[in-house]
């Protein structure tokens, strides 16, 4: 019985230990799923540049629904004449757009912030900012890089892509992937109130990219601070076309300066080069080397 | 054929009288800043608040601003860049705009501006995007102001800290001094430009109040000849 008893009680201590071995199992599965995920959602590179991953998936582009005001005046309750609302809306009916659907069939890697000037520094050995240290209260490595135009940006990345050649391979976003990494699955515009939390704006200066609240996909300074350069030629339209331009006189600038204002410092705005020299940046996509071409 | 020469008369005829008309009256020593036949030495900002697409366009020899599509409006800039001048021009403004003459300009639209508001601070001060140390008032406005006409304006614009005069039909405004120059970056020269306001958002999505439409009413245009410039 004693024997049976042992027996029995080494049974049930070994299937504790199984079950804890186990649960130790387990918890050690999920924390490398964890880390694995971790991994895959934000990355850096040797220069310091952080990565956020964004999903696949879609949204309507260019869709323009001109708003109508009923009131006289800001801040009035008083109405506007009423055959001067009636032609408005007319208008704004006639000059509608529906937009068109974009797909965004693989998820990727985009800069959580703008290009700084500390690592436009790291990479070209010089400075091109206005805003530099002297000019700045706070830290002038930690603002992005300005005054660089689509072609001293391609020059960036040519350089930063034999740095980091065998490891990825970096590229200016085009629109399409910008707006949809702005807009962090967003499918209308953005309101007022969220600008103000999240972009710098009616400022003199820049500011250090990361200080206002990010996106809902984790990026910082998407609207405000810096306008980006993207990939694409500019149409002189409010809009991109469905097919995007292959040829231009400049190229697309999106996201707003930070002397914008919270009219046109929303994920919709397409606006063209050359811009001012201080008010225009950049932020890159990372792609896996077997993307390189 | 008889007719055909005609045509061809007439429309070589036009071309030249709205040329005249677009350069004839400007006062002495002023160079012409446009040709009255195409917009050439201007272009319209690509990275304004107030729109990218507004409808700046010739009509018998005379310069009409209008939005372009409904609720955008824009700026339009000259090519060149200017630090100490004199510009004059002649504007009629329809009631119900709210345009602008943007001096020392960013491409972005940040500016030095008299306003062209009606009802409004037309002849006033201000800044577009900047705040100003001090602005100016077109106090006298009404006293030359043609009602539905033509109005001239003259500005004077010089130092590295500002200095702005105005005058409205050859009567003084104001002369303003700055206290300190308050353009982004210190910039001390720009574009002089012309500006047609927005009131549209590209949606509902905004959640603001709106910009009434009186700042500027649909199909509402203003019109602007003898455009021109003295450096300084």
């Amino acid at each position: 019985m004693n024997n049976g008893l042992e027996r029995a009680k080494r049974r049930k201590n070994l299937f504790y230990e199984r079950m804890k071995f186990r649960k130790l199992f387990i918890i050690g599965l999920n924390l490398i799923i964890a880390f694995a995920i971790c991994g895959q959602q934000a990355i850096s590179n040797t220069i310091g540049m952080e990565f956020v991953q964004v999903p696949a998936g879609e949204f309507v582009m260019g869709k323009f629904e001109p708003t109508v005001s009923r009131m006289v005046a800001w801040g009035s309750n008083e109405p506007v004449n009423e055959g001067v609302y009636q032609e408005g809306l007319k208008l704004a009916r006639k000059d509608a757009l529906p937009g068109f659907k974009v797909i965004i069939s693989m998820p990727f890697f985009i800069g959580k912030y703008e290009v700084t000037q500390a690592q436009w520094r790291q990479v070209m050995g010089f400075n091109p900012s206005y805003f530099q240290q002297a000019k700045v209260s706070d830290s002038a490595d930690l603002h992005p890089v300005e005054n660089v135009n689509w072609k001293t940006v391609s020059r960036f990345i040519k350089k930063l892509n034999k740095l980091e050649k065998g490891k990825a391979h970096y590229r200016l976003p085009t629109e399409r992937e910008w707006e949809y990494a702005a807009r962090a699955g967003k499918t209308d515009d953005i309101s007022w109130a969220e600008i103000q939390a999240t972009a710098v704006i009616a400022m003199k200066s820049t500011s250090e990219v990361g200080e206002k609240k990010p996106n809902a996909w984790g990026l910082f300074d998407m609207l405000g601070n810096v306008w980006e350069w993207v990939n694409d030629f500019y149409n002189e339209k409010i809009f991109a076309d469905a097919i995007p331009s292959n040829s231009g006189k400049q190229h697309v600038l999106k996201g707003g300066p930070f002397y914008g204002d919270v009219k046109n410092a929303t994920y919709m705005t397409h606006a063209g080069g050359p811009g001012s020299g201080y008010d225009a940046g950049f932020r890159l996509i990372k792609e896996d080397t077997a993307n390189e071409k | 054929m008889k007719n055909k020469s005609a045509r061809v008369f007439i429309c070589c005829l036009w071309s030249v009288l709205s040329v005249v008309a677009a350069t004839a009256q400007l006062p002495a020593g002023f160079k012409s800043l446009w040709n009255g036949k195409n917009l050439k030495g201007w272009h319209l900002s690509r990275s304004s608040h107030q729109g990218t697409t507004a409808d700046f366009k010739l009509e018998n020899g005379i310069l009409v601003a209008g939005q372009n599509p409904f609720g955008q409006g824009g700026v339009l800039l000259t090519d060149k860049e200017y630090k100490d001048f004199e510009f004059y021009l002649e504007v009629k403004i329809d009631s119900f705009t709210n345009g602008g003459i943007f001096l020392r300009s960013n491409e972005g639209g940040a500016a030095y501006q008299i306003e062209l508001a009606l009802p409004g601070g037309c002849g006033d001060l201000i800044g577009e995007r900047i705040g100003i140390s001090v602005p100016g008032r077109a106090a006298t406005r009404d006293l030359v102001w043609k009602k539905e006409d033509w109005n001239s304006f003259r500005i004077r614009m010089t130092g590295d800290v500002p200095n702005i005069s105005v005058w409205i039909n050859d009567r003084l405004m104001y002369e303003v001094r700055q206290t300190k120059n308050d353009f982004i970056a210190q910039s001390t020269s720009g574009k002089i430009g012309l500006q047609c306001h927005w009131t549209s958002l590209y949606s509902t999505a905004a959640q603001s109040e709106l910009m009434p439409l009186d700042s500027w009413r649909p199909g509402a245009v203003q019109r602007f000849r003898n455009i021109g410039i003295k450096k300084l």
